[in-house]
């Protein structure tokens, strides 16, 4: 039986092709005796019984949560991924301006913008950002690829619903421009029209390929409010 | 008539008198046949709540210790801290389908669990718990445990024949060829035993013990002994690290795939009983089994010992065993197969013998701690 013993390993400087580096030698397979193999292998069996043994008796290192019970205290980790929101300043304004990068970006058809032109601005306002939870893989690809820093993943994840179209969101809660649009117009009076007020369920959307009443089925990955 | 005294209690040791169940219903048989009929029912009823008590009680205690082991909680709804839960997953397979598959042996598939589970209830028999707890004794004492626990491959070996599998047939196989061969070591470490003790009778064995467990009298020979048939009857039970024959990553489940419901209960109660006995079994040879920690000549400390009831000497030293039985279960890595039978037969078998030998000399020039007694 040969054991591989790290405190031999070595460390030299070797030239390959004109150049030196640096190489950490394994040092030879010993052949040690009968006596000592069963008596190296009885003590690494300890060692190993020692590190295992605080785990089995304490209860300080137990990881599991006792999620409905400590539902109170629970606090999910800052990156965990379960809800796509968007981010708002103070005023609840997005910053979106309805480019569609993430919609070209989502792997599975998750995200139709609904655009349109908005009467005071002239500019590209989003209707409604809809977001399929039911098929997001939560790969956060849009929130990588949004060059406005408009998305974030959230992590709460209570959300479960008894109805699937329940898991169609609007992610916007107002149908206008964004946030720096905003502040070009200087009229009050015209200030108050910019925006209408959504729900996050507001109008109807197809859910996967399917139609409603009033809504055509959509194609893959096919957007806007046309 | 002499006036009580508590140091006179104390300096005389206790002497323990083993009376089993079996031969208080042969004594009692002359003069009634209703009192020793009532004796074997005890006896009967004793082995099968034994059986039922002890494996609900280690099946959720190797959950909760894998659990913790895991970093997890193991069991934690059913019952305050999931105490109830092997009562309901007992329920579960209780009522569960069972299954006989298409093209297995079916006589022989629906035999083999019972032949498992039967050899472990032969082996509860003669486990002696206390000196009155212990539902029968014999003479060949350890001849009887040796054969009866290698009978219990036999239900092994059936259950993955029958099941028509290749998953069955392969874990049964190796489960036959593993037991067989440890069976060797855990029997050589035995003898040395019952070289020390001069007796074949489990109750001999343990009453050979008043002076000092075999573990510290006999020292070096003693504890390789111990070593050895720790190592040995683990392999015996097919416990990580020698659970070969149901190496899940492999064999499916091994040689218990094709088994579901009651008679899955079945192979799953006799492998936990079996860990019971092994831990009870290696107490009884090498650390006293029921008897107190006594030092020889040290009376005084012995009757202090003597106040802590034998029963529940016996259940401390088997549930410690148990715990470090399950504690390597967790820790260590499973072998290969020829690494298995490597070690069997390169390693323990030799010093098993080399062992015996020398056992045999510190028996022979009594070497060994009190041989006087
Ligand atoms: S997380 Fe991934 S799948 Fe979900 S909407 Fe964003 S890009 Fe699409
Ligand atoms: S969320 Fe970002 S990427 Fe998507 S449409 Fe709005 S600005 Fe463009």
């Amino acid at each position: 039986m040969a054991l591989f013993d790290p405190k031999g390993a070595r460390a030299e400087t070797r030239q390959v092709a004109g150049k030196s580096v640096a190489v950490l030698l394994a040092p030879r397979l010993v052949r040690r005796g009968f006596l000592h193999d069963v008596f190296y292998g009885l003590k690494s069996l300890l060692t190993g019984m020692r590190v295992t043994l605080p785990y089995g008796l304490t209860t300080s290192r137990i990881v599991t949560r006792q999620y409905p019970e400590n539902r109170g205290t629970l606090k999910m980790y800052e990156r965990y991924r379960a809800r796509l929101t968007f981010i708002r300043d103070g005023q609840g304004r997005h910053t979106c301006t309805g480019c569609r990068n993430c919609e070209k970006a989502c792997p599975n058809g998750s995200i139709i913008i609904e655009t349109a032109k908005g009467a005071v601005t002239g500019k590209n306002e989003v209707q409604r950002f809809i977001w399929r939870f039911d098929a997001c893989t939560f790969c956060n690809l849009c929130v990588y690829t949004c060059p406005f820093d408009a998305l974030e993943m959230k992590g709460d994840f209570e959300h479960a619903v008894f109805d699937r179209r329940l898991l169609v969101y609007n992610l916007n809660s107002y149908a206008g421009p964004h946030a720096s649009l905003w502040d070009k117009v200087e009229d009050e009076e015209q200030r108050k029209t910019l925006a209408t007020k959504i729900s996050p369920y507001d109008g109807k959307v197809p859910l996967a390929g399917t139609s409603m009443a009033g809504c055509p089925a959509r194609a893959h990955g096919e957007g806007g409010a046309s | 008539m002499s006036v009580f005294s508590p140091a006179a209690v104390i300096a005389a040791p206790q002497v323990f008198e083993v009376k089993t169940l079996a031969s208080r219903a042969a004594t009692a048989l002359p003069g009634s046949l209703l009192e020793s009929a009532l004796y074997v029912l005890l006896a009967v009823v004793w082995i099968v709540a034994l059986l039922a008590l002890t494996g609900l009680a280690l099946i959720y205690l190797e959950r909760k210790i894998a659990g913790h082991f895991q970093c997890r909680l193991g069991p934690m709804r059913v019952g305050p801290h999931g105490i109830f839960q092997t009562v309901a997953d007992t329920i579960k397979l209780l009522v569960k389908e069972d299954f006989v598959p298409d093209g297995a042996d079916k006589v022989l598939h629906v035999v083999a669990p019972f032949l498992a589970l039967t050899a472990t209830i032969l082996l509860l028999v003669i486990l002696p718990l206390s000196p009155i707890l212990q539902a029968a004794d014999m003479n060949i004492g350890v001849v009887y445990v040796t054969a009866i626990s290698g009978f219990g491959v036999m239900g092994i070996l059936l259950g993955g024949w029958s099941s028509n599998n290749k998953w069955s047939m392969i874990g049964a196989m190796r489960a036959g060829a593993q037991i067989i061969s440890y069976e060797i070591s855990a029997t050589l470490a035995l003898l040395v035993v019952v070289l020390f003790a001069g007796t074949l009778r489990l109750s001999g064995i343990v009453q050979s013990q008043a002076d000092g467990w075999w573990i510290w009298r006999a020292h070096g020979v003693g504890v390789v002994a111990f070593v050895i048939y720790v190592i040995a009857s683990t392999a015996e039970i097919n416990r990580t690290p020698f659970d070969i024959p149901e190496g899940e990553s492999e064999l499916a489940a091994g040689f218990h795939t094709e088994y579901s419901g009651i008679r899955f209960a079945f192979f799953f109660l006799a492998e936990f009983i079996n860990m019971f006995l092994v831990a009870g079994f290696a107490a009884t040879f090498f650390w006293g089994g029921w008897m107190p920690f006594h030092v020889g000549g040290l009376d005084g400390f012995n009757s202090v010992m003597d106040l802590v009831p034998a029963g529940a000497w016996f259940a401390a030293k088997t549930s410690a065993l148990v715990f470090l039985v399950m504690w390597f279960r967790w820790t260590f890595p499973r072998l290969r197969v020829d690494q298995m039978m490597r070690l069997e037969w390169k390693i323990l078998l030799p010093v098993g013998f080399v062992n015996l030998f020398a056992a045999a000399l510190v028996v022979l020039y009594g070497l060994y701690f009190f041989p006087g007694t």
